[in-house]
């Protein structure tokens, strides 16, 4: 069986049996359903039952924070290998195999409990690698529309991003949350900022299949005070750099964020709100950013 | 001295930037910003086996009106910056 699905314009498929028990567990995906017609997926993800034994030598994984989904990447000439564990001290619950080009994968679930966490990680790698040139951006924010644009909040996990949205919705009139954790980023040919929702959103199940233009990028910081400050160009890239998913160490890849993030950066403005998890942090922050 | 793996000057809206982008450098978690005058020095020993004070003062005197003096006290300052920070091995 091989579903398909459009992410921010970009079209990635998912081939397993018939009968695979993640098969019913994907509803996160459905608004994001096409049909096979579509057109050529950037990627395909197969769900197998083995892969083979390679040598392979590791190049990334061991720095993700207490609680956090651990992913290590190792290599070959031709072959990246990406174990996936729920978090530190956890098992190996998933494997995945892609060719050099990030095209093809083929996922391999040891832990059938934690299959649909592995699938996920599969393909939100796959879609952040595969992307990388082609002016996209998967960032770690959470997204709040108001007056037809999206505004981002970045951050650490643990730091505020979601209470802050939160404090919109209970409090800036016309709010409305795109997505909690994973959102798409991408500059267009006529070089707007979009920001798409995805199938990707963290602990809160907000899965739209929309997208509006980048109304700004907010840095949240806690602190007794609720302050507004606009970000500097390399303040707006360190924080731009730091929020997006990617393998810096991969020249070409690195070579595409970079453009995407100066492209941002000289379109839509960036700030940092220093900030207290309460009402008055969002009537500061959207005093800001709607005028 | 010499420029230690991984580390890559980026341009950014007119700016420059150093990061850490190579494998060498996957843990290394800060950016180095470069006024014009160093960007050029970076650009011209980054990928040199090895370079010293002198050279960076002869880059320097090769681009800019400045006496000498001045050219090998702001070479030895920033190059021991670039030191000093990581980016650099003495």
């Amino acid at each position: 069986m091989t579903r398909t699905f459009r992410v921010a314009g970009h079209l990635f498929s998912v081939i397993m049996p018939e009968d695979h028990p993640l098969a019913g567990k994907m509803a996160q995906y459905g608004p994001f359903e096409v049909g096979d017609d579509a057109g050529e997926p950037l990627f395909t993800v197969e769900i197998v039952g083995s892969l083979p034994d390679i040598q392979a030598e590791k190049v990334y994984g061991g720095y993700e924070e207490e609680g956090e989904p651990v992913i290590e990447l190792s290599k070959t000439d031709d072959t990246w290998v990406c174990d996936m564990a729920v978090c530190k001290g956890k098992p190996v619950c998933a494997r995945m195999h892609s060719d050099s080009s990030f095209s093809r994968g083929r996922l391999q679930i040891l832990r059938p409990g934690e299959g649909l966490f592995g699938l996920n990680n599969a393909l939100m790698l796959l879609f952040a690698f595969r992307t990388a040139c082609l002016g996209t951006l998967e960032m770690h924010a959470s997204v709040i529309v108001n007056g037809g644009r999206a505004f981002l909040w970045l951050a650490k996990s643990g730091t505020g991003k979601s209470t802050h949205s939160r404090m919109w919705l209970e409090n800036i009139p016309g709010s409305r949350l795109l997505n909690d954790d994973n959102p798409i980023v991408r500059v267009l040919d006529d070089g707007t900022v979009e920001v798409y929702g995805s199938p990707w959103s963290g602990k809160t199940p907000c899965y739209r299949n929309e997208h509006y233009p980048a109304g700004a990028f907010v840095q949240i910081r806690r602190s007794p005070d609720n302050v507004i400050t606009r970000l500097k160009v390399l303040e707006s890239y360190a924080l731009l750099y730091s929020s997006s998913s990617g393998f810096k160490s991969d020249t070409a890849m690195a070579d595409g964020l970079n453009a995407t993030f100066e492209k941002i950066i000289s379109r839509t403005p960036c700030y940092v709100l220093d900030c207290r998890p309460d009402a008055d942090a969002a009537r500061v922050c959207s005093a800001e950013l709607i005028k | 001295m010499k420029v230690k793996q991984g580390f890559k000057l980026r341009s950014i809206c007119g700016e420059f930037i150093i990061v850490g982008e190579g494998l060498a450098q996957v843990n290394f978690n800060k950016m180095i910003s470069l006024n014009e005058s160093a960007a050029y020095l970076w650009k011209a020993v980054s990928d040199k086996e090895s370079f010293s004070v002198k050279d960076l003062t002869d880059l320097l005197l090769a681009e800019y009106e400045v006496e000498e003096e001045v050219a090998a006290k702001d070479a030895a300052a920033i190059a021991d910056k670039w030191i000093e920070v990581g980016i650099v091995e003495a």
